[in-house]
């Protein structure tokens, strides 16, 4: 049994936290201004809907803590995602999530002989530290709050994903991010690199057969703060095409997101996933929600 | 090609945003419109829990008025404010960015009310933003 | 001369103790005394011993500039009375004066 890491990591940050903050409930200071801490991306990491960011998840301010739970789901044409999730965000400063993912391969799975509604499922644990800036207060310069993270990947398929090519079930990314509000232009922007091996987010595992090396992905999202509980945006993700059975593209998105107060957020949007599992043109709805504080 | 079509509509925005600079203090309503919200938000300031406190050693009337020139300084107004250096001004209230937003969020309120777009409100944000470096002091 | 050096000896402590009295510490956002009993001519320096930018007013008499944490500013009561000394920026801060 491999050891979980990060949860570990996670658990000891919290027991030791205590000892900075003060009473218990006092340390989930709710500080933040609304959106400032992103919603839920994909793989649980605060953020779009596709991108990490460098902004800290959670409504807790450099003094405190915040956390929340998500729930996304992806219903495309041939498959369905689901992903559901918890993160924390400490003193404003590192963050840590949890997301278990499942993919529905439905009517594929039968076509790739693995049996109707074949699933996947993905255990992927993040971290997250803020290196320099603030989004939020850097009005005055062109520094962007920049954050350095990984996400550890685990999936329980790893007979199949040999099978198609794939040269792990377990895989580990890692990215750097530039966050930026443009306050005066109500935008928010966030450009990402990541450094990966996952094939299609690692729902097909990492490496292939074509390649099996890491390669360098960007994402990119630009956010219109319409409201203070109102964004719309678009994002932009590229993949790396590892594996001979799977092309693989990018994947991009238009979403609105609504941030009902600091403890409710729901976010829609239109993705287009690419090639998913020998299937092109998945596009669908995406829909996401966030509670926490 | 997809990269191109995220950027174009920022160029625009950004284009747009440099003709709006200078029209900030007329599009929050002149001196009357300022001193509009600087008293709705002091109202907020006192009726607002989290922060109340930090007020009742303040001269209420004195900090409306230096706001309102403050306000209009920074809105690109005709006025000069001669008041004290900011960190120095509130280093002895050891203020948090906690504070500091809720701050925020209570003018945010006040400019609701006097009913400024939710654009023009954040230009005027933006100049108040790096406030927080030498406001916040804990 | 002798018989000067003991008297002279008096006055230092007497001298210490009108030292003292005629400086007001502002800390905390107070005066370090609430009320002080002068004779009239004397002067009260107040010394900005705080976190926070002070200055003091008394109605029809003074009404000085910012005072800077560590700085200190000397103000004369040439009348008889009862005076208060306030502080714009403080409205809480009293110190009660009484010059005979």
């Amino acid at each position: 049994m491999r050891l979980p890491i990060p949860a570990l990591a996670m658990a000891a940050a919290l027991i030791c936290l205590p000892a900075h903050a003060q009473t218990s409930w006092d340390m989930f200071d709710g500080g933040k201004l609304l959106a400032t801490g992103g919603v839920s991306q994909v793989e649980g990491a605060g953020g779009g809907g596709l991108a990490n960011w460098a902004l800290i998840t959670g409504y807790g301010t450099r003094d405190g803590i915040g956390g929340n739970v998500h729930y996304t789901a992806v219903p495309l044409p041939d498959y369905s995602l689901q992903s559901a999730g918890v993160a924390v965000g400490l003193l404003d400063r590192l963050e840590l999530s949890y997301a278990w993912q499942e993919f529905d391969t439905k009517d594929v799975g039968t076509a790739l002989g693995l049996g109707r509604g074949f699933t996947f499922h993905q255990n992927i644990f993040g971290a997250k530290l803020k290196l320099i800036g603030d989004a939020v207060y850097d009005q005055d310069s062109w520094l962007p709050q920049i954050s350095v993270g990984l996400q550890h990947k685990e999936n329980d398929r790893a007979a199949v994903i040999a099978a198609v090519g794939g040269k792990n079930s377990v895989g580990t990314d890692y990215y750097i991010a530039a966050s930026k509000l443009f306050l005066a232009q109500s935008l928010l922007v966030n450009l990402t690199l990541r450094e990966t091996k996952a094939n299609q987010f690692g729902i097909l595992g990492f490496g292939g057969d074509k390649h099996n090396d890491y390669s360098t992905q960007f994402e990119g999202s630009a956010a219109y703060l319409v409201s203070r509980r109102f964004a719309v945006g678009a994002e932009l993700r590229t993949k790396p095409s590892n594996l001979g059975v799977a092309h693989e593209g990018a994947a991009w998105d238009l979403f609105a997101a609504y941030f009902f107060n600091k403890n409710l957020s729901l976010t829609a949007a239109y993705a287009d996933m690419g090639n998913l599992v020998i299937k092109n043109d998945q596009q669908g709805a995406y829909l996401s929600l966030q509670a926490g504080l | 090609m997809k990269l191109l079509a995220l950027s174009a509509p920022l160029l625009v925005l950004f284009a747009l945003a440099a003709h709006a600079e200078d029209a900030l203090f007329a599009d929050m309503g002149g001196q009357a419109g300022i001193d509009r919200i600087v008293d709705a938000s002091v109202d907020n300031y006192l009726a607002d829990d989290r922060i109340k406190t930090i007020f009742d050693e303040s001269n209420i009337d004195r900090l409306r008025a230096e706001f309102k020139v403050q306000f209009c300084q920074i809105a690109g107004g005709p006025c000069q404010y001669k008041g004290h250096d900011m960190t120095m001004a509130h280093k002895g209230l050891h203020l948090t960015n906690a504070d500091f937003n809720a701050v925020v969020e209570d003018l945010q309120d006040a400019m609701d009310k006097a009913g400024l777009p939710f654009a023009t409100q954040n230009r005027f944000l933006a100049r108040l933003a790096p406030m927080q470096h030498q406001v916040v002091s804990r | 001369m002798k018989k000067l050096i003991p008297f002279l000896l008096l006055l230092v402590p007497v001298a210490a103790i009108a030292q003292d009295a005629r400086t007001i510490i502002q800390k905390g956002r107070r005066f370090s005394v609430p009320e002080i009993a002068i004779r009239r001519g004397e002067s009260l320096t107040f010394t900005n011993n705080d976190e926070f930018i002070h200055q003091i007013y008394v109605q029809d008499l003074f009404d000085t500039e910012e005072r800077m944490p560590g700085q200190n500013i000397t103000e004369a009561f040439p009348r008889a009375g009862t005076f208060d000394v306030r502080c714009h920026i403080h409205p809480k801060m009293k110190l009660v004066v009484r010059v005979n």
